[in-house]
């Protein structure tokens, strides 16, 4: 019978050629646990705050809580392919192992805090009128068309009900610095361009303004 | 007897301003009052959201439907129904109650002439049932065939609508919906939809997902 120390050499060759098996099976990153995940919520929230809710620093960081998920992807690879341009968000997307997209999706979608930054309560009736009636003379089409009249959103269209104030005006104003970055890839945020360009300023404040009290 | 230039004049200048104003009516293909940009503008306005070749848009809050093709007959009802409430949505009033029964034209005759190919994406293990029920109808439930008036392509008729490349989502959403958003100009104002009614209404869930998915995919 073979000693131990006989098998040892076979043994040793089985383990090493089945754990490179299991290897081979593995993507270029490592795998996901539970602890990488909590802590790359923990990230996000240092600036978007623990329940998503955005937050009002020297620049407006938005909110996430109850984002649709598609989008919440959607805008992650852009920023990942500098389709969409933010210094901040470069820096975090392309650090991300993309099998956490769907899970930081997941999680993001389902926090439902209150409305942190509502806007001036006297443009809120205008916003309305603006949301859910658009501004035809300016061929503006309504926005709940595409974002439903509860501005919750779906799939590639966001939420935009509850959004930080300064957040909704910086992102209309500035549709095209932003945004569709990459002539070679025209991506879905296009859409946008002739309704935020067409909007004008008290136009974009009251709109954002009624979002932002959106629950 | 001598023409003096004093003798000529006036008929020289009517038949230079005849002439000119022929011109002009020669130069315009739309009707009267309407320029080109307002027309251009307006079927940006459309598109937006039927989008740049009406094909319809599901990705959004609501299917918007598909409009290339369509009956001209047909598109200025409807855009007139929702003027005069006869056919509620919150979104077209607003966006139809501006426009002129020449921009009615004008766009109906814009769309007709579109033809992209139709988005789909509805489940393809319903399409056979749904051509069996749009090409025979559900006799036992009193339903005719869909072909007998929106015709065996689906392409419709004057003033019945073109089926053809409808979005799946709207179709459900039109057929289930029927009553909520059709005749709704009350006894006083019966319209053609009355006609659809007791189609809708007899087709079960599962036939509207049927011929839904079926027309969605003819081109």
């Amino acid at each position: 019978m073979k000693s131990s120390f006989q098998l040892a050499l076979p043994v040793a060759i089985l383990a090493i050629v089945f754990s490179g098996v299991g290897r081979a099976a593995d993507t270029s990153h490592p795998a996901l646990s539970e602890g990488d995940l909590q802590a790359k919520i923990q990230y996000c929230t240092y600036c978007h705050q623990p329940s998503g809710q955005g937050y009002v620093g020297a620049s407006p960081i938005p909110r996430l809580a109850g984002q649709q998920t598609e989008y919440f992807k959607n805008q992650l690879q852009a920023f990942i392919d500098r389709r969409r341009v933010n210094v901040f968000m470069f820096k975090v997307a392309h650090s991300l192992n993309p099998d956490m997209l769907p899970s930081l999706a997941e999680h993001i979608n389902e926090l439902n805090p209150k409305p942190a930054a509502a806007g001036p309560s006297e443009l809120v009736d205008e916003g309305k009128k603006i949301f859910e009636g658009g501004v035809p003379e300016a061929n503006i089409p309504a926005c709940a068309v595409c974002h439903g009249l509860e501005a919750r959103g779906k799939g590639p269209v966001p939420r935009l009900a509850g959004q930080i104030y300064p957040y909704i005006i910086k992102v209309l104003q500035n549709w095209g610095k932003e945004r569709g970055q990459d002539p070679a890839h025209p991506d879905t945020s296009a859409i946008m361009e002739p309704v935020a360009h067409g909007l004008n300023d008290s136009q974009i404040k009251a709109v954002a303004a009624y979002l932002s009290s959106l629950e | 007897m001598k023409l003096s230039a004093r003798k000529l004049a006036l008929p020289s200048v009517i038949l230079v301003f005849g002439c000119a104003v022929a011109a002009l009516a020669e130069e315009s293909t739309n009707p009267a009052g309407l320029s080109e940009q307002d027309v251009q503008a307006k079927i940006q306005f459309c598109t937006y959201c039927h989008q740049p070749s009406g094909q319809g848009f599901m990705a959004g809050a609501y299917p918007i439907p598909r409009l290339a093709g369509q009956q001209s007959e047909y598109f200025k009802n409807q855009l007139q129904a929702f003027i005069d409430r006869r056919r509620v949505n919150v979104f077209m009033f607003e966006v139809a109650h501006s426009l002129s029964p020449e921009m009615l034209t004008a766009l109906a005759t814009h769309f007709r002439d579109l033809n992209p190919k139709p988005l789909g994406g509805a489940p393809t293990e319903l399409v056979a049932t749904g051509k069996k029920i749009f090409q025979e109808g559900v006799p036992d439930a009193k339903v005719p065939a869909c072909a007998t008036c929106h015709g065996p392509e689906a392409k419709g008729n004057g003033q019945f609508p073109r089926l053809a490349g409808q979005l799946y989502p709207y179709i459900v959403k039109v057929l289930t919906n029927f009553d909520q958003e059709r005749g709704q100009g009350g006894p006083a104002n019966p319209d053609t939809s009355a006609i659809m009614k007791p189609i809708a209404h007899n087709l079960t869930e599962s036939q509207i997902a049927a011929v839904a998915a079926y027309l969605s995919y003819l081109e």
